[in-house]
């Protein structure tokens, strides 16, 4: 249940760690993303052999970009933790089976681009209403600014999940969906309190924005922090899972097959 | 890396690892100014004896955007603060702001430069090839080492990637949308061809009795002495028993 540490786990810990330096270190600095997409090794790992293989990869990478010279990342070192906490709840989806694809068509595949749809706008909804951004609009102090934001990023994201299961053929875009998101929420509990108390509540990128939009509506120093992360967690970890959703469909059964949770990603077989 | 030269370089890798998490641990634990200042201080003077103040340089820059976010987020937007110094059309500069925001940059550049020394001090390979002389398991360490390694080569062949798929008109200057879509076109090539290198990499590490039981001979042991040995378990101790103190109110730090 935990993982396994075979030869070939091994073997894919140091590469995943070195997709989520490098991958994220280019996304954040060339491509100049508002995401981080720091996370696709750790998720890969936790999905392919279980929580703690997941859990180590994520506390390693972000331990060997803060102490290793050349690429030294600012403030990632004690964000090891939240990554630990994304690996753990990979290996959970892995396990659960959350990435396996699951073809449909017909009647069946609009009714799980349906679903995909609702579990999104439901998340976003419960964001929308959390009493973090004020718990009413008229009242607060930034407003309705951030309301429309929310709700058009939420619409969007639904939108883009509908699209991708009736394009790929595939129910699973809904449990992928939904396992990004529900990590995205719960990354962003865990770093909330980490920026805050460590770092008086920003981070140095781009989303300080969003913090500093939310200390003028009236929130205090952790309320602004966790109010940022809900904002972009749930979206960067979403995009994340579905990268490694869509890497997983494009290796071969032969491949997965042979790492520890590969049963559990491949199509069962109708017998 | 130079050889080891000067007095903190000859120090053993796992005593300047300890010193850097105890000094990370205080600078962070311990709040209001004694914490970050007396970091500050003590990885100044190390610094100093060890002569690396020159390659500190970019480390203390790379906080640089961090800290300007620091100071303007905090002095103007602190909340429930309302001990005004000046004011700057709607935005109200506050006392205790700029109070937290000078202890959260104090914080950030203690804990950058602790890491400089460190990483600036300590050849990755002499830590690694210590820490399984202490007991690290091998699977620990060529997990770190081969990542560690790994890093430049990848970061190498995704800097062709980018190349490459501008040349086949990627935009990486161009709007949000565009640079979202040339997230695919990046990602793809790099993490498939670096999962396709894991099977090669399985089957050497197989060939070569990876997984056979017992624990490998060190070569080549980093010289280590029982004054290092009382060091590291003072400074580790004493560091956690400094944050238990401060944190549950037996000692108020300035």
């Amino acid at each position: 249940m935990l993982g396994t540490f075979n030869t070939r786990v091994i073997a894919l810990m140091p590469v995943a760690i070195a997709i989520n330096i490098v991958l994220g270190y280019t996304v954040q600095t060339v491509l100049k993303l508002p995401i981080y997409l720091d996370s696709i090794g750790t998720i890969l790992v936790g999905v392919l052999a279980g929580p703690l293989p997941g859990a180590l990869t994520g506390i390693l990478s972000n331990l060997i970009w803060q102490y290793t010279p050349g690429i030294g990342g600012g403030t990632i070192g004690p964000f090891a933790v939240t990554a630990g906490v994304i690996g753990l709840l990979a290996g959970l989806w892995g396990y659960l089976g959350v990435f396996r694809p699951r073809p449909a068509a017909g009647s069946q595949l609009y009714l799980a681009a349906l679903v995909g749809a609702a579990i999104v706008l439901l998340l976003a909804i419960r964001i929308y209403t959390s009493p973090i951004y004020g718990t009413d609009p008229a009242q607060g102090g930034y407003g309705p600014g951030v309301y429309v934001l929310i709700a058009g990023i939420g619409i969007a994201a639904a939108l883009a999940v509908a699209g991708f299961i009736i394009w790929r053929r595939d129910a699973s875009g809904a449990w992928v969906a939904a396992a990004g998101a529900v990590t995205g929420i719960v990354a962003a509990i865990v770093s909330a309190p980490i920026a805050a108390y460590l770092f008086g509540g920003v981070t140095g990128s781009g989303t300080d924005l969003i913090v500093a939009a939310l200390r003028q509506g009236g929130a205090d120093v952790f309320n602004a922090s966790l109010g940022q992360g809900l904002f972009s967690d749930p979206i960067d970890k979403t995009i994340t899972s579905f990268i490694v959703f869509i890497i997983l469909s494009s290796l071969s059964t032969r491949v997965l097959a042979r790492f520890p949770l590969g049963e559990r990603l491949v199509a069962q077989q109708r017998a | 890396m130079r050889p080891a030269e000067g007095v903190y370089h000859r120090l053993n890798p796992t005593t300047k690892l300890v010193i850097a998490f105890a000094a990370a641990l205080i600078a962070f634990g311990v709040r209001g100014w004694s914490g970050p200042v007396g970091v500050l201080g003590v990885v100044g003077v190390t610094a100093a004896v060890a002569g690396i103040g020159r390659g500190m340089r970019p480390f203390v820059l790379a906080t640089l955007p961090l800290i300007a976010s620091i100071l303007i987020v905090n002095t103007f937007l602190y909340p429930d603060a309302h001990d005004v110094l000046f004011r700057v059309g709607p935005l109200a500069a506050t006392g205790t702001g700029l109070a937290a925001a000078l202890q959260a940059s104090l914080r950030v550049v203690a804990f950058a430069l602790s890491v400089a020394v460190f990483s600036l001090t300590t050849p990755t390979d002499d830590l690694l090839v210590d820490l399984e002389h202490r007991g690290l398991g091998r699977r620990g360490v060529f997990v770190i080492g081969a990542a560690i390694r790994t890093i430049p080569r990848m970061a190498e062949r995704a800097g062709e990637i980018v190349e490459s798929q501008r040349a086949r008109a990627l935009d990486t200057e161009g709007s949000l949308l565009r640079r979202v879509r040339g997230l695919v076109p990046l990602a793809g090539p790099l993490i498939l061809g670096a999962l396709s290198d894991v099977e090669e990499r399985t089957m050497a590490l197989e060939a070569r009795a990876f997984s056979a039981p017992g624990r490998r001979t060190t070569l080549r042991p980093i010289p280590d002495t029982a004054g290092q040995r009382a060091v590291r378990w003072l400074v580790a101790l004493g560091s956690l028993a400094l944050l238990a103190a401060t944190a549950g109110g037996v000692i108020t730090p300035p």
